[in-house]
C-alpha cells in the first residue's frame, strides 16, 4: 500500500557512512525487504566507467522506473552518480529522488539512528512512487512584446528586443519620445550613445512607435495578453506575449516649502536650468557684471539624484567671482557613485552646506526671498536674504502609473511605482508573470542601473517567449474538469494571473509557478499540483513510524524553511526529535486545512507550518494564506478537544537555520510540558 | 593551445555577483568557469544574517541561498575553489589564464565534518583551518596553506593524525595544481573588503571587547553566537556609529550599505529585545530600501538617531562604554553610556585589486576599486572583453550587485557571440 510502484533504490556508501555510525549493510538488507523495491549498494568513489556499468546493469529496464538515491550528503558525495543517472541513463528528474541521510545521524542510540534512516528511506519511497513526470511542452506564442514608457530603459528594452527578432510595440504617453537622464540638468544635451539609442528606436523596422498611447485594458496572461491601446487615431487590439513597463520618472515639487512663493527670484530647479541654458532671456536674475550674487538651493535631499542635479548647477555659480552659493539640506544623500567626492569638491570651491533638522522658513522682504533658520553651529537664529532661491524637485513615479496599476492588476509599493517591494521580485519581476518592470517603473535610480535593468528585463522576456517558441512544464497544475464548478476561487487567488476560464477554469501553464495556493483553497478539490498531491501528503502521514516519538509533522516551504531545515541538519548537525517528519511544500500557501487536521487524526503530536516572512513570499501571499488556514484549523482543533498550541505557524528565511531550530525546540518543549501535565 | 580548458567566460570571484553572473551565462547557454580564492562559495553576502522582524526588512541576504543551491546543480558551470589567477595573456581576442589551485588537503568525499581537525589544530587561531557556515556540496572545513604549520615549515601533521581512521580525509601531501583556462571574456567579481574597524582608533576597536564591527554583529546574529540565542541577553544599551571607513580622507566615498544595515540590525535587536535602547550616531542618513521615507519613519519610532560622530570613547568603572559627542540641539558636549558599540564599517576595495588589475591590465579608481568604462557602462572596462560585476567596481548593495551581474552576463554573452 505505502509503496505504490516499483522502485529502484541506490544506496551510495563511501567510507563516511560507516564513520558516521549507520550500519549501511543492515540498512541495505532492510531496504531490500521493502515491497516492490530492488536495491543496489554502490561506492561513489569507483571509477566513472565502472559506476556507469553497474548502474546500467542494475537499471536494465532503462529509465522507466523511479530511482531513489540515498546517501550522506548526496550532492557532495554522490554527485557523480546523480549526473550519470540524469545525463547518461536519462532518468526523468521527477523520477529521481535524492535523499540525504544526514538527519538520521547524531542520535545517541544506534537503534534510533537506523530506525530514522529507515523512516527517511520509506518516506522518500512513498512520495517518489507517487511522483509523475512533468514533461515540457513547446508552445507557440506571439513573439510580439509591448514596451510601455519613454524612459531610456524602455527605449533600450525595445531596441534590444527588436535586435533579437521580436516585434515590438513601443507605446508612450507623450507626443514624442522624451526620456530624461536622472541627476542631470533637463537642458543638458544627450551623450552620443544615448542619442544613438533614441535614434535607433525611431528607425528600427521591428519597432512600431505608438505616441500618446494609453493602455485601456489587458486580458489574458503570460504568453498571450490581449492589450487594448488607445492612440489619438484609433483603438488598437494587439496580442502580445509579454510586456516591459518603464514609464519615465516625473519631477514634482519637493516638500521644501508648502507652496512655492510666486516670485521671479524663487525658482524651481527646472526653471533655473532653463534660465542657465538661455541666460539672455533671464534679465537681471542671474546678476550683472561683478555685482555680488547670493544663491540658495533649498532641500535637494530626497534622493542622491536630486543632490547630483543641484550640485551640477551649483558648480556653474561657484565658478563665478563674487557669487555665494548655499545648500540647505536635512541630510546629504551621497549614497551614489562619486557623489561624496562631488560634494567635497563643491564645498572646497566655496559651496556652503547648511545641514538643518528642518528646512528654513521663507518670506519675501524688499523684493528678495529671505530665509530664517536656527544655525546649529553658531547656535543662534539666522536670517539670510538671497537673490535666487532654488526649490528642489523630487523624482517621483510617472503619473500614468496610477492607471496601469489597476489595469494590470499590479501590487505597487512604494506608492506609485509598479513593482511590489519584495526581494524575490528583484530586479525586474512583478506579481504578474510576463509583465516586467525596468528602471523608473520601479524606483528613482541612476541611468546606468536603469539600463542594466532593461538588460535583465529583456533577458526575462526572452527566457519566457523564446522568440515565439516557449517551453513550459506540462501538467504541473491539473484541473479535474469533472470536479470544477467554476466558482473561480482559483482565479481570484492566483498570484501569478495564471487562471482563466471557458466553461471550466483553465491554467495557463506558461504563467503557472506551481505554488499551489489555488489547489489548497479549491472548495471542490478539483486542482492538484503534480508531485505535491493530496494523495502523496496523505500517504506520508498514514505511514508515520509509531516507534519514533514525538511525532511532529512539519510542512516546509521549499523557498525558505526547506533550505533552513537542510542547513540546520548539515551545518549545525542538529539532532531533531526522532519523530520529526518534514514534508516539502512548493509554497506555504499549498498547505490545506485538511492536511493540518488529518495530521492529528494520523497520530501527530504536533504540527509545524513554516513559511517565508511577510513580504518575502515568492507567490506574494502564500504565507498569509498559510497563516489564515492555521488559525482556522486551531479553532477547529480546540472544538475537537485538541490543544491548539500543538499547531504552530512561524515564518523564517532560508539563511536562518537557527530560527528553524528554535521553532522545533519550541514544539519539543511544549510537548514535554504537555506530557508532564 | 589545445591543453587549455575552454570556456565562454571565466568569472573571478564566487560571491553573489559572480554566482549570479555565472548562472545567467549558463542560462544563456554558455560554459563558464567560476574561480574563487577561498575554499567556499557564497562570498560575503552569504555571511550576512536575516534581518526580518515581524516582516521582511528587504535586505536581500536570503537571496544567496537559492542561488548557491542552483550553482552546485548547474552542469555548465565549472567550479574552482581555493584558486587564484597567476598569469593572463591574450591571443586572437581570447584570454589565456593560468591559475593556481591550492592543495585540496581535505577530501570532500571522505570528510564527515566532525571538526576534530579544527579542534586540535595548534594554529587554528591563526586561521590554519577555516570553516564555513554555508555548505552545499563541500566540507565545512578547509586547510589554509598560508597559515598551516605543515605548509609553513613542515613541523605539524596533527590534523592528518587526528582525522578518524574510518574517514582518513586529510592528506597534507596533496600538491597545488596549475590550471590553464581559455576564455572569450573575463568577469571580475572579486568583491570588497570591509573597512578596517580600527581605522578610527579613538573608537577603541581591539581595545574594548564591547566594541565590535557591523560585520561581526551580522556574524553573531547569523550563527547564533550570543546575541541571537537565548543563552545570552542582548545588551540593553547599544550604539551604532556610522561612516567608519567611509566619507573621510582615505575613503572619499559613501559606502551606500551601512545606513541600511545599521538601521535594519538596530530594528532586529529592538524586535528581539524590546527593552533595548538603541542609538545611531550618524552624519547623514541615506535612503534605505525602495520606500525610504516610510522605512525611516518606522525606524525612527524605535531607534534614537543622533547627528554627531562621537569624539571619544572610554570605559567606565562599571564596565560600560562612555561616548562623548556634540549635541546638535544644545551645541553642548554630552556623554552617554552603552553596553555595546557597533562600528558600521564601510565597503573597501578588495585586498588583491592592485595585483589583479596589473595582471589583467585593468585600471583602478583612486579609491582602489576597478574602474568602469564610464558611468553609463558600469559593467565594462576600457579593455574589451574584460567585464566587472558587483562591488569590485565600488560600493553596491545585494540588490544592486544582482542587477548589475545580470547585465554584465548579458553583455559578456553578446561579446563572446560576436568574437
Amino acid at each position: 500500500m505505502s509503496i505504490a510502484r516499483d522502485l529502484d533504490i541506490i544506496l551510495a556508501h563511501g567510507p563516511e557512512l560507516s564513520a558516521s555510525g549507520i550500519d549501511y549493510y543492515k540498512l541495505g538488507l532492510w531496504a531490500a525487504g521493502l515491497p516492490k523495491t530492488r536495491i543496489l549498494a554502490l561506492n561513489p568513489a569507483l571509477p566513472r566507467e565502472e559506476l556507469a556499468r553497474r548502474l546500467r546493469a542494475f537499471l536494465y529496464h532503462g529509465p522507466k522506473h523511479r530511482v531513489l538515491l540515498a546517501a550522506l550528503e548526496p550532492q557532495r558525495r554522490a554527485l557523480n552518480i546523480i549526473r550519470l543517472l540524469l545525463d547518461e541513463i536519462g532518468i526523468n528528474p521527477e523520477f529521481l529522488g535524492v535523499l540525504d541521510l544526514q538527519e538520521a545521524l547524531g542520535y545517541l542510540d544506534p537503534k534510533t539512528c537506523s530506525l530514522k534512516a529507515e523512516t527517511l528511506i520509506r518516506m522518500a519511497a512513498i512520495m517518489l512512487t507517487r511522483a509523475e513526470p512533468i514533461a515540457t511542452q513547446e508552445l507557440t506564442v506571439p513573439s510580439r512584446v509591448l514596451v510601455y514608457g519613454d524612459s531610456f530603459a524602455a527605449i533600450k528594452s525595445a531596441v534590444d528586443l527588436a535586435d533579437q527578432e521580436y516585434s515590438v510595440l513601443l507605446g508612450f504617453p507623450g507626443p514624442t519620445l522624451h526620456p530624461l537622464v536622472p541627476g542631470v540638468a533637463l537642458t543638458q544635451a544627450l551623450g552620443e550613445e544615448l542619442r544613438q539609442l533614441a535614434a535607433q528606436a525611431q528607425a528600427h523596422p521591428a519597432i512600431r512607435l505608438l505616441p500618446q498611447a494609453r493602455i485601456l485594458a489587458v486580458e489574458g496572461s503570460a504568453g498571450n495578453f490581449q492589450v487594448r491601446l488607445k492612440t489619438p487615431e484609433e483603438v488598437l487590439e494587439e496580442q502580445v506575449g509579454a510586456m516591459i513597463l518603464a514609464p519615465e520618472l516625473e519631477l514634482r515639487p519637493g516638500d521644501a516649502i508648502g507652496a512655492p512663493a510666486s516670485h521671479p527670484r524663487v525658482l524651481t530647479q527646472t526653471r533655473l536650468e532653463e534660465i542657465l541654458a538661455a541666460p539672455e532671456e533671464a534679465g537681471d536674475l542671474l546678476g550683472t557684471g561683478d555685482a555680488p550674487l547670493q544663491v540658495a538651493f533649498l532641500g535637494p535631499d530626497s534622493h542622491p539624484l536630486a543632490l547630483r542635479r543641484a550640485l551640477e548647477t551649483a558648480k556653474k555659480f561657484l565658478s563665478r567671482d563674487n557669487c555665494q552659493v548655499l545648500l540647505f539640506i536635512r541630510d546629504a544623500k551621497v549614497g551614489a557613485p562619486g557623489l561624496e567626492a562631488d560634494l567635497e569638491e563643491a564645498a572646497s570651491s566655496g559651496l556652503i552646506v547648511v545641514k538643518l533638522p528642518g528646512l528654513p522658513a521663507l518670506s519675501l522682504e524688499n523684493d528678495r526671498p529671505r530665509l530664517r533658520f536656527f544655525d546649529p553651529v553658531m547656535h543662534q537664529e539666522e536670517s539670510l536674504a538671497c537673490d535666487l532661491l532654488v526649490l528642489a524637485e523630487v523624482y517621483g513615479p510617472g503619473a500614468a502609473n496610477a492607471g496601469l496599476i489597476g489595469i494590470l492588476n499590479l501590487w505597487p509599493s512604494p506608492p506609485g511605482f509598479l513593482q511590489g517591494d519584495n526581494v524575490r521580485n528583484l530586479p525586474v519581476i512583478t506579481n504578474r508573470r510576463g509583465i516586467y518592470v525596468a528602471g523608473p517603473a520601479r524606483a528613482a535610480m541612476e541611468l546606468d542601473q536603469a539600463l542594466a535593468e532593461a538588460d535583465a528585463a529583456v533577458s526575462e522576456v526572452h527566457q519566457l517567449l523564446g522568440r515565439g517558441r516557449a517551453t513550459a512544464p506540462q501538467g504541473r497544475a491539473v484541473i479535474d474538469r469533472g470536479r470544477c464548478v467554476l466558482c473561480l476561487t482559483c482565479q481570484r487567488l492566483c498570484p501569478h494571473g495564471a487562471v482563466s476560464w471557458d466553461n471550466r477554469a483553465i491554467i495557463n501553464e506558461l504563467a503557472c509557478q506551481g505554488c499551489g495556493i489555488c489547489a489548497s483553497q479549491c472548495p471542490n478539490e478539483a486542482i492538484q499540483i503534480r508531485n505535491f498531491t493530496d494523495d502523496q501528503v496523505a500517504a506520508a502521514m498514514e505511514n508515520l513510524d509509531p516507534r519514533l516519538t514525538p511525532k511532529i509533522i512539519a510542512f516546509l516551504c521549499q523557498n525558505s524553511a526547506w533550505e533552513a531545515y537542510l542547513a540546520a541538519v548539515k551545518m549545525h548537525q542538529a539532532v531533531l526529535p526522532p519523530g520529526f517528519t518534514p514534508l516539502r511544500m512548493p509554497c506555504a500557501g499549498k498547505i490545506d486545512i485538511d492536511y493540518l487536521l488529518k495530521a492529528f487524526t494520523h497520530g501527530a503530536d504536533a504540527v509545524l507550518v513554516l513559511g517565508c516572512h511577510p513580504d518575502n513570499c515568492r507567490s506574494q501571499q502564500g504565507n498569509a494564506h498559510a497563516l489564515f488556514r492555521v488559525e482556522r484549523a486551531q479553532v477547529m482543533l480546540e472544538e475537537a478537544g485538541v490543544d491548539p498550541r500543538r499547531l504552530v505557524f512561524r515564518t523564517l528565511a532560508a539563511n536562518a537555520p537557527q530560527d528553524f531550530l528554535a521553532a522545533v525546540r519550541h514544539l519539543a518543549d511544549l510537548l514535554e510540558g504537555l506530557k508532564a501535565a | 593551445m589545445e591543453d587549455y580548458n575552454k570556456f565562454s567566460a571565466v568569472i573571478l570571484g564566487g560571491g553573489i555577483a559572480g554566482i549570479t553572473a555565472a548562472l545567467e551565462l549558463a542560462r544563456l547557454g554558455h560554459d563558464v568557469a567560476l574561480v574563487e580564492k577561498t575554499p567556499f562559495f557564497g562570498g560575503r553576502a552569504a555571511q550576512l544574517c536575516c534581518k526580518a522582524t515581524d516582516a521582511c526588512q528587504k535586505c536581500g541576504a536570503c537571496l544567496v541561498e537559492g542561488r548557491l543551491t542552483a550553482l552546485f546543480q548547474e552542469p555548465r558551470i565549472s567550479l574552482y575553489a581555493q584558486t587564484e589567477l597567476l598569469e593572463s595573456s591574450r591571443t586572437n581576442g581570447f584570454f589565456q589564464l593560468r591559475l593556481k589551485q591550492q592543495p585540496r588537503v581535505i577530501n570532500p568525499e571522505r570528510c564527515v565534518d566532525c571538526g576534530l581537525c579544527q579542534d586540535e589544530c595548534p594554529a587554528a587561531a591563526q586561521g590554519a583551518i577555516i570553516t564555513t557556515g554555508v555548505t552545499r556540496n563541500h566540507p565545512r572545513y578547509a586547510v589554509n596553506p598560508a597559515a598551516c604549520l605543515f605548509f609553513l615549515d613542515g613541523s605539524c601533521r596533527v590534523c592528518q593524525q587526528i582525522c578518524p581512521p574510518t574517514a582518513r580525509a586529510i592528506d597534507l601531501d596533496q600538491q597545488e595544481e596549475i590550471i590553464d583556462l581559455e576564455a572569450g571574456a573575463v568577469i571580475v567579481a572579486t568583491g570588497y573588503r570591509p573597512a578596517d574597524p580600527a581605522c578610527r582608533p579613538h573608537y577603541g576597536y581591539g581595545r574594548h571587547p564591547q566594541v565590535i564591527s557591523g560585520a561581526e554583529l551580522e556574524e553573531r546574529l547569523r550563527y547564533g553566537q550570543g546575541l541571537a540565542g537565548s543563552d545570552e541577553e542582548i545588551p540593553r544599551r547599544v550604539a551604532f556609529i556610522q561612516c567608519v571607513g567611509s566619507r573621510d580622507k582615505e575613503h572619499a566615498y559613501c559606502s551606500q550599505v551601512c545606513c541600511a544595515y545599521t538601521l535594519r540590525l538596530a530594528r532586529l535587536l529592538k524586535h528581539r529585545q524590546p527593552e533595548a535602547e538603541i542609538t545611531t550616531f550618524y552624519m547623514d542618513l541615506q535612503n534605505i530600501g525602495r520606500d525610504a521615507p516610510r522605512f525611516q519613519r518606522e525606524a525612527l519610532r524605535e531607534i534614537k538617531v543622533v547627528r554627531a560622530l562621537p569624539g571619544d570613547l572610554r570605559a567606565t568603572a562599571d564596565g560600560s562604554l562612555r561616548l562623548r559627542y556634540l549635541q546638535e540641539e544644545s551645541a553642548a558636549a554630552v556623554e552617554a553610556d552603552f553596553d555595546l558599540v557597533v562600528l558600521s564599517v564601510g565597503i573597501g576595495p578588495g585586498p588583491d585589486n592592485a595585483a589583479l588589475a596589473s595582471l589583467l591590465q585593468a585600471e583602478l579608481t583612486p579609491a582602489g576599486f576597478f574602474q568602469a568604462a564610464s558611468r553609463e557602462q558600469p559593467s565594462q572596462t576600457s579593455r574589451p572583453g574584460l567585464f566587472l560585476a558587483g562591488t569590485a567596481s565600488g560600493p553596491r548593495d545585494i540588490a544592486g550587485c544582482i542587477t548589475q551581474a545580470l547585465a554584465t552576463a548579458r553583455q559578456a554573452s553578446q561579446y563572446v557571440k560576436e568574437l
